[in-house]
């Protein structure tokens, strides 16, 4: 929490320029304010640390939006990441704008941009933002409030002004009735929903897709009745599932063999779906914690086999499993000759995968005492560990990607403008040739070089999405496991 | 550290066996430097992932970027400070004090008291001599830590704001004419304007 006056002394940028980044991240959710206790007219800001990370998942978040429900509530959808916080009208006037923009066929009417937006509302992806209580505007430092049950709650939009400002193409939509009613996007509601396509390609992988299917919509069920604060879901019964099979348009194959497939999946060792009673035909749930923890182990198993090949990936699992162990034991158990499994027991120990417990053993003064060096792996730990790794890579893959871009600024923005020189011209009917001629300007290496740059770029893009899958997975077991205890 | 127990040396905690060396075999190398910043990588890592979905992702992210980048919301450091207008954020959601235009701080050493101090002109000396002594006022009262004395305080602030905020107006026009006539003012000595300028001058540098 830092005050204005002592941040401006810290940024030798000079005060307006922090009062406007201030603002900025204040109007993209990236940091809060609130009154500071001694002085009423001095605000205290704090960084909100989970949204900024969650910067690097917009994307994520607009295919998933897009795969549930399409087009036009995608666009709603980046038109509100873009503005940071905005009121229903002026998303619905932008979004009409762009979608006007990209398809000049079609004319999405503000109307069914409305229903998107109550659509987005209804299943939380979208969140009132607190509102100002009464007297803030005679507040140096404004109050925001909000109650629980306004949350979600859509105003009346008059579409008619929009209509109108539509026609106008207007690029600023004017003062309108709900300007005080301001949303956001919702990062708790995304981060659930990442984590339930984290389950359902998992369940997809480990039996099929139809089984990936069924688990989606037992999914939804479990959403709709419990708690999502608690690590454990409310149980759910056989006929309820069976009833929601029915009523969705399920493949012809999950209705016929939905009993088998229910059984595959509560059967299966991951914990995807537990048992847990008989009434109405059999009571399931879902216990976070297991199954995440099975998630997590199973990316810690890959990571090892990757680093450190599989006779490593054997000696990790079964310590992993039969808790602890003697170097002896290790070897025997699992089968490697003797000097490979003291280098790779060596090896994982290094990298912080194995841990040691001594225990001390004779009692006798004299003869040299002798101890048990025992072998475990504490989960948590590793975790921890693997997910440090994780936040560097993906650090390392932002900076390199960083430094290429601007180390080449000159020469991407020399060849952008080019290209888009050479897509104007071929529009206006320009003959081959001309355009040759120009696109010779750039010679064959610089361009060559563009190419390879931005094949670089895309690769450290790529990668640091995925090591965001993994860390959510990791974050996702130190989550729940702290929530069990 | 002590000898490795051969033969009849002295009694060690550890025996040479469980260690793992065979008696005359080499011990592990010992480490005399960090290791390497950028170690060799043994075993190539899996290629990266490319499917539909993050094709998309590909796609969208640079989209983002790109529009993040040309939006006003990017800062840049040559902005001038008429700022308000240009930045299209919800103001009236935000602390007053991130609306202020930029002011020029007299150098003081209390900075809590003269937050919203700027840069006055000497209109009216009496005018300035009541105000500091309402605020030496102030200063000891706010010591105290009066929970009543503290109203006073917002209400003589707000008193001087409300000053202070017309002295501001009629201060952006007459700035505004000082920076064109700056040469013909500084051209002419005066004393007063001569210091004030060098206060405010300690402001454009780095402040500690």
């Amino acid at each position: 929490m830092e005050k204005l006056s002592a941040k401006s002394d810290h940024i030798y940028l000079g005060e307006a320029i922090v009062k406007k980044a201030l603002a900025v991240m204040i109007q993209h959710n990236l940091v809060k304010f609130q009154a500071s206790e001694r002085n009423n007219n001095v605000a205290e800001y704090t960084m909100i640390h989970h949204n900024v990370y969650c910067l690097i998942r917009y994307p994520k978040y607009l295919y998933m939006i897009k795969r549930i429900y399409g087009t036009s509530e995608e666009i709603l959808l980046e038109i509100l990441l873009n503005l940071g916080q905005a009121s229903a009208s002026n998303v619905i006037f932008h979004s009409a704008n762009r979608l006007n923009e990209a398809n000049d066929s079609e004319v999405l009417s503000p109307s069914a941009l409305h229903q998107s937006f109550q659509r987005l509302a209804q299943d939380n992806f979208i969140i009132r933002c607190p509102k100002l209580a009464e007297n803030a505007t005679l507040l140096k430092v404004p109050t925001l409030e909000i109650e629980e049950k306004e949350k979600f709650a859509v105003p009346n939009v008059e579409i008619e002004p929009i209509a109108r400002m539509l026609k106008e193409k207007a690029t600023q939509l004017g003062g309108h009735c709900d300007s005080e009613i301001i949303w956001r996007v919702n990062h708790e509601r995304f981060d659930i929903e990442l984590r339930n396509v984290i389950l359902v390609n998992a369940a997809a992988r480990r039996v099929d897709t139809t089984a990936g299917e069924l688990y989606h919509l037992i999914l939804k069920l479990w959403r709709e009745s419990s708690n999502p604060d608690s690590p454990v879901t409310t149980p759910v019964s056989y006929n309820v599932i069976k009833d929601a099979v029915r009523k969705n348009d399920s493949s012809p194959i999950l209705l016929e063999h939905f009993d088998h497939y229910l059984r595959v999946l509560y059967e299966d060792s991951a914990g995807l779906i537990d048992r847990a009673g008989d009434a109405g035909g059999g009571q399931f749930n879902l216990d976070y914690s297991k199954v995440f923890e099975n998630l997590a182990c199973a990316s810690l198993d890959s990571i090892v086999l990757e680093r450190f090949g599989s006779k490593a990936l054997r000696l990790f699992r079964l310590t992993r499993i039969q808790k602890f162990m003697e170097q002896d034991q290790m070897q025997n158990v699992a089968m490697i000759p003797a000097k490979e499994a003291k280098m790779f027991t060596y090896k994982l120990l290094e990298h912080n995968f194995l841990q040691i417990k001594e225990l001390k053993k004779g009692t006798s003064n004299f003869a040299p005492v002798k101890s048990f060096i025992l072998y475990h792996v504490e989960l948590p730990q590793v975790v921890r560990t693997t997910l440090e790794a994780s936040y560097k890579g993906l650090f390392n893959a932002m900076v390199r990607q960083m430094h290429d871009l601007t180390e080449n600024q000159r020469l991407l923005e020399k060849h952008a403008m080019l290209e888009s020189m050479l897509e104007r011209l071929k529009g206006d009917g320009v003959p081959d040739e001309e355009i040759a001629e120009l696109s010779d300007t750039m010679p064959p290496a610089e361009k060559s070089l563009v190419e390879k740059i931005h094949l670089m770029s895309d690769n450290l893009t790529l990668g640091q999405t995925q090591a965001d899958e993994t860390i959510l997975i990791l974050e996702s077991y130190l989550k729940f496991k702290s929530k069990e205890l | 550290m002590g000898g490795r127990g051969r033969g009849r040396g002295n009694a060690v905690s550890f025996n040479i066996e469980q260690l793992g060396f065979g008696r005359g075999e080499a011990g592990p190398v010992s480490v005399t430097q960090p290791p390497p910043l950028f170690p060799s990588l043994e075993n190539r890592p899996l290629p990266l992932i490319k499917d539909v979905e993050n094709e998309y992702i590909l796609v969208t992210q640079k989209d983002l970027s790109t529009r993040m980048r040309n939006s006003p919301f990017y800062l840049k450091k040559s902005e001038n400070p008429s700022y308000e207008k240009e930045l299209p954020v919800l103001w009236n959601r935000m602390p007053a004090e991130l609306r202020e235009t930029l002011p020029k701080r007299i150098a003081t050493g209390n900075s809590k008291v003269t937050l919203n101090a700027k840069k006055k002109k000497v209109e009216d000396p009496d005018k300035i001599f009541a105000k500091l002594e309402k605020k030496e006022r102030n200063e000891s009262e706010v010591e105290e830590d009066g929970d009543g004395k503290e109203d006073e305080d917002d209400q003589d602030k707000s008193d001087d704001e409300k000053v202070e905020n017309e002295d501001d107006v009629k201060e952006d026009l007459d700035d505004e004419m000082d920076d064109d006539t700056d040469y013909a003012n500084n051209y002419f000595e005066n004393g007063e304007a001569y210091l004030e300028d060098e206060e405010g001058q300690d402001d454009g540098e780095a402040q500690f």
